[in-house]
């Protein structure tokens, strides 16, 4: 029997954090799941609804209770409603962090955001060309102005289709048509699913789940990628940099200043004014050596991507974070900041600041930013962080960081190969890669906290299957070790052949979790070169700690893009039967790709290998048996 | 007689059954204002977490011999002789906690009750909502337990179901078949993996 951390974490750092947080009284994320356990099977099951005053109801799973809600609705209405406001609040979560990039972009334009510029212009141009906006011999931030408004333009539904749909390959822009989930506007399919899901509007189970598709697809192709798109042009796209990871990248002797959650316009902002002479001046005034500035989450992916700032853990260690001692500062924005942090820095010196108008939380100071006062705000901050340098107690950062490369947005990929995609697929084709598998998505403490992430990874990539990974997935595999040029060691032969020629390693860090959109372009791209459809890949997707309601929006388009995608957690699915067959098998014949799902990696790594080796064979290519 | 009966294989653990019970036991019987209350009413039946999670309700057994009834130092635990519900008289109750060593199921509880004097914690547990019985209701567990883990019926109806229920899984000719419905089993499944990989050995 292992000790009580060993089974909560695989990480070093993650378990010692969590032995110290114990002595020092603190509760965290796995003690309040023990408290709630049992957790209502009802809920687990999605057979439990609340969405209208009738209720709330429940259907009994045993078939002897009630088998209908006040209205009447079944196991399969009830279990698809509840997926579907999940997908919506997914895909909502996605698209207005991409709204608020758009503003940004806008305000840019408008010259009413000085600290913030068009950083890769190229890029701008290419997207406005998509948008079909003119670029040739005008001035760039007119043509920025313009695309920022077309973007806008997107979250209704004035056209009828979103732009960067056109992205995928023809034959699966047909099959959308088909099966009638073409997403047509960003808001607009979040709002019908709402709409849908309201008492006596669509209760077919089977037309609920396809609108989910089309939820989801607005979040893929729509607002998740245009946060993506624009965060690139405003901040650069980015490029293979090195970086350190885990709790290590705390400092002893300078000042920490942590950055999470997930919109790059609060972090950038804080960046530029950490790394401002005055403030080290200052720093080193109050007798620290520097200010080191560290990300956690999805905007420590974002500032990792484009800077190589250090990461210092994922969604499990937020909170064991702050139980270092070390941490002068943390500045959230939204999604996945835990209400809990407020109430544990005070056990600590951390002072706690919350940056968003629309994310406010418990023992946190509200600072809030705006595109014309982030710079002297994150300077304001950034300077009480180094006046609180001094109220630090003891310390304790009980581990050495790991080197790691992120930076591999599909450009830098392109770029690593030559410009065109022509050797990985030549490697797919030769069989040295046997494919490609993004392994993405959350922690979540019913799932030993990166044992889902490592070991599916280590898996794979020990059979010569290329993976790429964003959010916390991409946090775990770092701090594995399985990111730098020497972790082609790692890999099987083939996969060890071509990033060793490459100089790559054998896990490609592809950014946040909006970044998810960077694997769709990738996959299309491939498609596109071939002339096949993304479904004929040798491609498949997992999740293996996935919580949140973004991971399901996530899942949902990779599988409805055609990519077969394996999820660890079970979704609250399990008490429709139909719709358990549907999601896992009946799917195929609506959108050639499907989902499983196995908490176990062992077992995962062999679904996803035996998925591959059959895509593989169907296009005349080697295959091997399972 | 009917009593409740338990039937852990079918608890999804929802805790349902205990904030009904507490709502049965407070002054106003409705959760809204139960909530408000001082002492605030507590449950006298708890959900505990099984091995891989699964709930399961924690009830008095009513048993006959009562280990507690024959522990209680002022007597103050007694048998109500029509329903055979042991019961707990607030007012002899001196909180010695003997009856919680005597019980051998950890279902007794000590806190203030509105039934108490003031301020005076007293030793809890299930009575078989007597007071609902009275008024021809079934007890408040039972009332809103949707799936059947908790049942009010003679014990000999129950376990012939039970039997029933058995004899179909096992019968001859047939593929064995599962008690427990698919949706359910897959939920289960995943509870238990989740459990053993937590048992494995790190990298």
């Amino acid at each position: 029997m292992s000790s009580k951390y060993d089974q909560r974490t695989i990480t070093k750092d993650g378990q010692l954090l969590l032995r110290k947080m114990e002595n020092d009284q603190v509760e965290t994320v796995w003690d309040r799941l023990e408290a709630q356990n049992p957790q209502c099977g009802y809920c687990e099951m999605g057979l439990s609804c609340r969405i209208c005053a009738m209720g709330p109801c429940r259907i009994d799973p045993f078939g002897e209770g009630p088998q209908r809600g006040v209205c009447g609705a079944d196991a399969d209405i009830v279990v698809a409603r509840n997926l579907g406001r999940m997908i919506a609040a997914g895909a909502a979560a996605h698209s207005d962090h991409g709204r608020d990039l758009v503003e940004v972009l806008a305000e840019v334009a408008a010259g009413r955001a000085p600290e913030y510029s068009i950083t890769d212009e190229q890029k701008l141009m290419r997207v406005a060309g998509e948008y079909g906006i003119k670029t040739e011999e005008r001035e760039v931030l007119e043509i920025a102005g313009e695309l920022a408004s077309a973007m806008q333009e997107e979250f209704g539904t004035r056209k009828g289709f979103l732009t960067m749909a056109n992205r995928v390959p023809e034959k699966r822009r047909e099959l959308w048509k088909k099966a009638g989930i073409a997403p047509r506007g960003i808001d607009r399919e979040t709002s019908e699913m709402m709409h849908r899901t309201h008492m006596g509007v669509d209760n077919g189970w089977q037309s609920l789940l396809l609108h989910g598709f089309r939820n989801a697809l607005s979040d893929g192709w729509g607002g998740s990628m245009i946060a993506t798109e624009v965060s690139d042009i405003l901040f650069g796209t980015p490029k293979p940099t090195p970086n350190m990871v885990n709790i290590g990248v705390l400092k002893e002797d300078e000042v920490n200043i942590v950055v999470h959650g997930h919109n790059p316009v609060v972090s950038e902002m804080v960046l530029q004014a950490c790394e401002s002479a005055d403030m080290l001046k200052l720093a080193r005034d109050k007798g620290a050596k520097g200010i080191n500035l560290t990300g956690l989450c999805c905007t420590g992916n974002e500032l990792l991507m484009r800077h190589g700032i250090p990461m210092a853990g994922n969604h499990l260690m937020t909170e064991l974070v702050i139980g270092t001692g070390a941490v002068e500062m943390m500045i959230v924005d939204y999604q996945c900041i835990m209400p809990s942090l407020g109430a544990i820095a005070p056990c600590y010196h951390t002072k706690m600041i919350s940056t968003s108008d629309k994310a406010r939380f418990p023992g946190m100071e509200h600072r809030e930013f705006h595109p014309d006062n982030a710079a002297e705000l994150a300077r304001q901050l950034v300077r009480e962080a180094i006046e609180n340098f001094d109220q630090r107690g003891e310390s304790y950062i009980p581990v050495q960081a790991t080197p790691s490369v992120g930076g591999f947005s599909v450009e830098a990929i392109i770029g690593a190969l030559g410009g065109t995609p022509q050797p990985l697929i030549d490697a797919i084709t030769a069989g040295k890669i046997r494919g490609a598998v993004g392994v993405v998505g959350c922690n979540n403490p019913k799932i030993k906290h990166d044992y889902g992430h490592v070991i599916l990874t280590k898996r794979l990539i020990e059979n010569d299957y290329l993976v790429v990974d964003t959010g916390c997935a991409a946090i775990a595999n770092a701090k594995a070790g399985f990111k730098m040029a020497e972790s082609i060691k790692y890999a099987g032969p083939g996969l060890q052949e071509v990033c060793g020629a490459l100089g790559i390693p054998p896990v490609l860090h592809m950014g946040s979790c909006v970044d998810n959109v960077r694997i769709l372009v990738l996959a299309a791209a491939l498609a596109n070169a071939l002339q096949v459809d993304i479904s004929d890949l040798p491609l498949a997707g997992a999740a293996p700690e996935w919580y949140s309601e973004k991971a399901v929006s996530i899942g949902t388009y990779f599988v409805a893009s055609g990519v077969y995608t394996v999820l660890g957690p079970m979704p609250p699915i399990t008490g429709s039967m139909n719709i358990v067959k549907l999601l896992t098998s009946g799917l195929n014949d609506v959108i050639g790709a499907t989902f499983a799902v196995e908490a176990d990696p062992e077992k995962a790594a062999l679904l996803i290998q035996r998925h591959i080796e059959a895509k593989r064979k169907a296009l005349g290519l080697s295959s091997r048996e399972f | 007689m009917r009593e409740v009966q338990v039937h852990p294989e079918r608890c999804v653990g929802c805790m349902q059954c205990m904030l009904a019970c507490a709502t049965a036991h407070s002054q106003t019987k409705k959760l809204y204002t139960a909530a408000d209350e001082s002492p605030l009413p507590k449950p006298r039946i708890h959900v505990g977490a099984g091995l891989h999670n699964e709930g399961f309700p924690n009830r008095c057994h009513h048993c006959d011999p009562a280990p507690c009834m024959l522990a209680c130092l002022p007597g103050a635990i007694f048998r109500d002789p029509d329903t055979g519900t042991v019961l707990i008289d607030p007012d002899l109750c001196i909180n010695c906690a003997s009856c919680a060593m005597a019980c051998p199921f950890g279902v007794l509880r000590y806190h203030q009750d509105w039934v108490a004097p003031p301020e005076k914690i007293i030793a809890q547990k299930c009575d078989n909502c007597i007071s609902r019985q009275q008024i021809g209701l079934v007890p408040a567990c039972v009332e809103v337990c949707k799936t059947g883990a908790l049942t009010f019926e003679e014990s000999d109806a129950a376990l012939k179901r039970k039997t029933h229920e058995v004899a179909c899984t096992i019968a001859s000719g047939l593929e064995q078949q599962s008690l427990i419905p698919p949706g359910v089993e897959l939920l289960n499944l995943a509870k238990k993996q989740r459990l053993e990989m937590q048992n494995r050995q790190n990298l």
